[in-house]
């Protein structure tokens, strides 16, 4: 066969990019001609022998909660337990416990011990601008919701990292345990948000348990992998000499190998306690209380406002956790101070010691510094004023929001979904699976069809084509975002010192705030759905691509120049060429987080596989429609994972 | 079997890396060159029956290119790297059959190294630093700091006893190095090209401490370098490695007069002779009183030193060792060296 296309066909027909536009072209004419035939559309509350069988397995778990062993003396005891540690965090900070009126410690002594805190960990800059944001929370009238944000974001950090410390120092350590832990890794990081949510709502019931463990299947990962790579990627030199005289394996561990690894590890931290923020912020769809709360309202009843108040309480919170685990991970790479210096560092530690404990004193005694005052509290004010700037934006610029809107839906958006969801079944997976056979070869290929005929047999299969729909265009506009301003910044240090700040904001910012200023401005559509994905997506994209032109080398760019390249030549020759594994790498991280926020567009008016998880979590007769919505999209990441994979492997 | 006056004892020492390491000593393949042994195995012999002896208080010099085996030797003998075969003895102790502990025992007190790229701690002053052995060792804060400051005064870093390891230069870091394996006063100290990362000018610094130290401390020393000058400057003996094997080993002149092979006659064809040989080696016996009545030349003077004296000189000038006359040295015999010497250089 192989020697008949060699022999046979002629050499332009080979090239990849022939193929797939002929594909294409062919799949588009099939696609209009077998329109709206066979193509398992199927009714919102329909079930189907798949999604029933789920339905009575999550109706059996529910029975069981009370009786069943594993949940009286396993799953139960675990919930209580983790509901209690957070519960007390809550106590001290937001919710009074039973009995009491006000939280243990009032807002005063609040600021003044996360100021005290983030003094002793880094300097006094941040401590002030962490105290200003989290005052700024109470301005915005969201004080108990931040006060309830933040102590189940450090409730589920301390948690995750008991554990992701001490695994990632181990897998650090030990290849055989790397290999261990790294497919269960790499499943998190590929595992959309939404799709856990409803299962462990199912085991821990709805609220703080659920919510908790939820935020800890999602931050444990990154907490482990970082701290693993804080420990491998440590310099052999002082390792060895530490060995030399004489060290216990002991001894290497925590007078060598974790100092040496203290900075990347708090960068763990870091990162660990920004996915937990972003996560215990859209656990509130399975009742953790906070911030999510209002959001979740404002998006049901559109009160923009409100949600744009509480989006900016999150982001405040967003932006003082990682200042002030940043100024952290600078302060532990510093020289230690000795001589006059230390002294004053010590004393004014000293000062700011006994000044929180007073604070906190106050704030249990006097009730104007324990609950935070209504005359500070500008909610209202502020939410009527993001509601006025809305509604002028809206209609002074009707052509950019609903006339775009309208065209991009009519010209892009639709023709795309008639072909994947209007086309009959087969067809689509035959065309998907052609294609990654010529872009993956013939493996992936085969795991595909495998996984897309699964998607069939659960029975979600047109719902999962209108939310691939969503992707592909979304991954689309990121890739050629994440191209544009990526080379751009890749090339030019001023232009990368410009975009820094935002592509920062935009990592640092949990998907779910977006949410609202975009469904305020493109109303409830599958194009407002788009827009978060790519909001969510670019700044990741960028940043890959942006490495990659600048890890191309700086002598091939020069050769290039030498030999006459105007500036389009370098960057078309040259540059994105040399870079194409990480143009690939952006190209398969853009998939992934516009999947995990697409899904959520189900909030939005999306509809698609998100929209049944979402409703399914709400409504128990559509709990099992919800469940395999979960599992057709995790079999819809790990298809495009696969793909996007194989075709960078192939390069 | 140890030669009970030598500090350091090597016997058949072998180190395989691939994937059959324990099936080559003592088979056919044993026999192989490395790309046949590649070949065949897919092992490679980094250090192949390597046999020697280091006296108390020897300056020992293995030298060889990259990829000759010397640092994986170096490391053998610690066990930093576990050998496949062989016998390694230290100060009469079989090392290869030490306990962990034993061999933790003997880090901490008996023997220490300073290695390539520093390896110094970056989170630890320099005081700490040094005193690292101690301290693993249980040695209480107050004493270890006073050796520290010893050994920091030692080394010629004084003041900088409270400094970061960053704040320092590549050659005050390495002295830093020098002063951690001094530390506990070892017995045995093994240098792994502890001065290829600095700058010519200072490793030239670092040569003549290295010499200044040993001539003080007298320490037993095996020094790991890839330059041969630096070699000829600082050893006692010079062990020529190649493919993980020893090709020769000798005292400077040894190698520069008898070289064993083409191998290590490239190497020393670029040393001039008079660099290396001393007076006693080109010296003849003194006929009919002709020696002139200056102050003799000491033995093991470099012939390059007295150059300057000997032209000068018009009767040849006595040699002594230990205040006994053992020849003269005159024009004649230094021209000829100098001649070989340009003739070399003409020929490059």
């Amino acid at each position: 066969m192989k020697a008949y296309i060699d022999t046979h066909v002629p050499e332009f027909l080979r090239r990849k990019w022939v193929l797939i536009v002929g594909l294409l072209v062919v799949w588009f004419v099939l696609g209009r001609i077998f329109k709206g035939v066979h193509t398992l559309d199927i009714g919102n509350s329909e079930d189907t022998p798949t999604t029933e069988v789920l339905g009575q397995f999550a109706a059996n778990i529910r029975a069981a909660r009370a009786e069943n062993p594993i949940f009286v003396y396993i799953f139960n005891p675990f919930r209580q337990g983790i509901e209690s540690f957070v519960e007390v965090i809550r106590a001290v900070i937001s919710d009074p416990a039973p009995g009491a009126l006000i939280p243990v410690i009032g807002w005063v002594g609040i600021l003044a011990f996360i100021g005290f805190i983030v003094f002793a960990t880094s300097n006094w800059r941040t401590s002030l601008l962490s105290m200003v944001l989290i005052f700024g929370c109470g301005v915005l009238g969201m004080w108990t919701y931040s006060m309830d944000t933040l102590a189940l974001t450090i409730g589920a950090v301390v948690l995750s990292l008991v554990i992701a410390l001490p695994i990632g120092i181990w897998a650090g350590l030990n290849d055989r345990v790397m290999k261990t832990v790294r497919p269960v890794l790499d499943l998190a990081q590929i595992l959309p948000t939404l799709v856990y949510l409803a299962p462990l709502a199912l085991v821990f019931l709805i609220g703080i348990a659920a919510s908790t463990i939820a935020t800890m299947i999602y931050s444990i990962p990154i907490g482990i992998r970082i701290t693993a790579h804080a420990i491998r990627s440590l310099q052999n030199g002082p390792i060895e000499a530490a060995e030399s005289m004489g060290s216990t394996r002991w001894q290497k561990l925590t007078k060598v190998q974790l100092p040496m690894a203290k900075r990347t590890i708090i960068l763990g931290v870091n990162q660990t306690t920004l996915a937990a923020l972003s996560f215990v912020v859209i656990a509130a769809l399975i009742g953790a209380p906070g911030l999510g709360e209002p959001v979740l309202q404002a998006l049901s009843i559109r009160n923009i406002g409100d949600g744009v108040t509480a989006g900016l309480a999150v982001v405040f919170i967003a932006v003082m956790l990682d200042r002030s685990t940043t100024a952290a991970v600078v302060h532990s790479n510093q020289i230690p101070l000795t001589g006059k210096p230390l002294l004053v560092r010590r004393l004014s530690l000293g000062a700011a010691a006994i000044a929180t404990i007073v604070a906190i004193m106050i704030s249990r005694q006097q009730l104007w510094a324990a609950v935070f005052p209504e005359s500070l509290d500008f909610r209202d004010p502020i939410g009527n004023w993001f509601d006025a700037i809305t509604e002028w934006f809206t209609t002074t610029f009707y052509f950019l929001t609903t006339s775009f809107n309208e065209v991009f839906t009519l010209n892009i958006l639709n023709p795309i979904e008639y072909l994947l969801a209007d086309a009959p079944w087969y067809l689509t997976i035959i065309m998907i699976s052609v294609i990654a056979a010529i872009i993956g070869g013939r493996t992936v290929a085969i795991l595909s069809a495998i996984l897309l005929l699964l998607i069939v047999w659960i029975g979600l299969w047109n719902d999962t084509m209108i939310t691939l729909t969503q992707v592909l265009i979304a991954t689309t506009i990121v890739m050629l975002i994440g191209v544009v301003l990526g080379v751009a910044a890749g090339r030019n240090a001023k232009f990368e010192r410009i975009l820094k700040p935002f592509l920062d904001a935009g990592q640092t910012l949990p998907a779910f705030v977006y949410l609202v200023p975009v469904l305020a401005l493109f109303g409830p559509t599958r194009f407002a759905a788009i827009v978060c994905g790519v909001f969510y997506a670019a700044p990741v994209v960028v940043r890959v691509v942006a490495d990659g032109v600048r890890g191309v080398p700086k002598e091939m760019v020069e050769a290039a120049i030498a030999s006459g390249s105007s500036t389009t030549q370098v960057v078309t020759k040259v540059q994105l060429p040399a870079s194409k594994k990480s143009l690939l790498l952006g190209a398969n991280q853009g998939l992934i987080f516009v999947l995990a926020v697409v899904v959520i567009g189900g909030l939005v008016g999306a509809g698609g596989l998100g929209y049944l998880v979402l409703q399914g979590a709400s409504k128990p007769e559509l709990q099992g429609k919800g469940l395999a919505a979960g599992l057709a999209i995790v079999l819809l990441g790990i298809v495009m994972d696969r793909i996007a994979h194989a075709s960078a492997r192939r390069s | 079997m140890t030669t009970s006056d030598s500090a350091i004892s090597v016997r058949n020492l072998w180190k395989v890396f691939g994937p059959t390491p324990n099936a080559i000593v003592g088979t056919p393949d044993a026999n192989l060159s490395r790309p046949e042994l590649l070949e065949k195995t897919g092992c490679v012999a980094a250090v192949n029956n390597v046999s020697f002896d280091v006296a108390d208080g020897e300056v020992f010099v293995v030298m060889g290119l990259s990829g000759s085996g010397k640092s994986t030797l170096v490391r053998c003998l610690t066990r930093l790297i576990e050998p496949t075969s062989g016998e390694v003895f230290i100060e009469g102790e079989d090392i290869l059959a030490a306990s962990k502990s034993r061999l933790r025992e003997l880090r901490r007190t008996k023997f220490s190294m300073v290695f390539q790229h520093f390896g110094l701690l970056p989170h630890r002053s320099i005081i700490d630093n040094i005193a690292y052995s101690l301290e693993v060792n249980g040695v209480k804060k107050d004493k270890r700091h006073a050796r520290a400051n010893e050994v920091i005064e030692l080394v010629g870093l004084s003041g900088y006893a409270n400094h970061y390891p960053e704040q320092l230069s590549g050659g005050m870091q390495q002295r830093v190095g020098l002063a951690r394996a001094l530390a506990v006063d070892p017995e045995v100290m093994f240098l792994d090209e502890p001065f290829s990362a600095l700058d010519p000018l200072i490793r030239r610094d670092m040569q003549n401490e290295i010499v200044r130290l040993h001539d003080d401390l007298n320490k037993t020393m095996v020094f790991i370098t890839h330059d041969l000058a630096e070699a000829m400057r600082i050893g006692d003996r010079i062990a020529i490695m190649r493919d993980g094997a020893i090709v020769q080993v000798g005292t400077p002149t040894e190698l520069v007069l008898n070289p064993a092979d083409d191998y290590v006659s490239d190497f020393t064809n670029d040393i001039p002779k008079s660099h290396v040989l001393r007076v006693a080696d080109i010296a003849v016996p003194i006929s009919g009183g002709h020696a002139s009545s200056s102050q003799p030349i000491p033995h093991d003077a470099i012939v390059r030193s007295v150059m300057h004296r000997v032209m000068s000189d018009p009767d040849p000038i006595s040699i002594a060792k230990n205040g006994e006359i053992i020849g003269c040295i005159g024009r004649d015999e230094l021209l000829t060296v100098f001649a070989e010497d340009i003739n070399e250089e003409l020929n490059a």
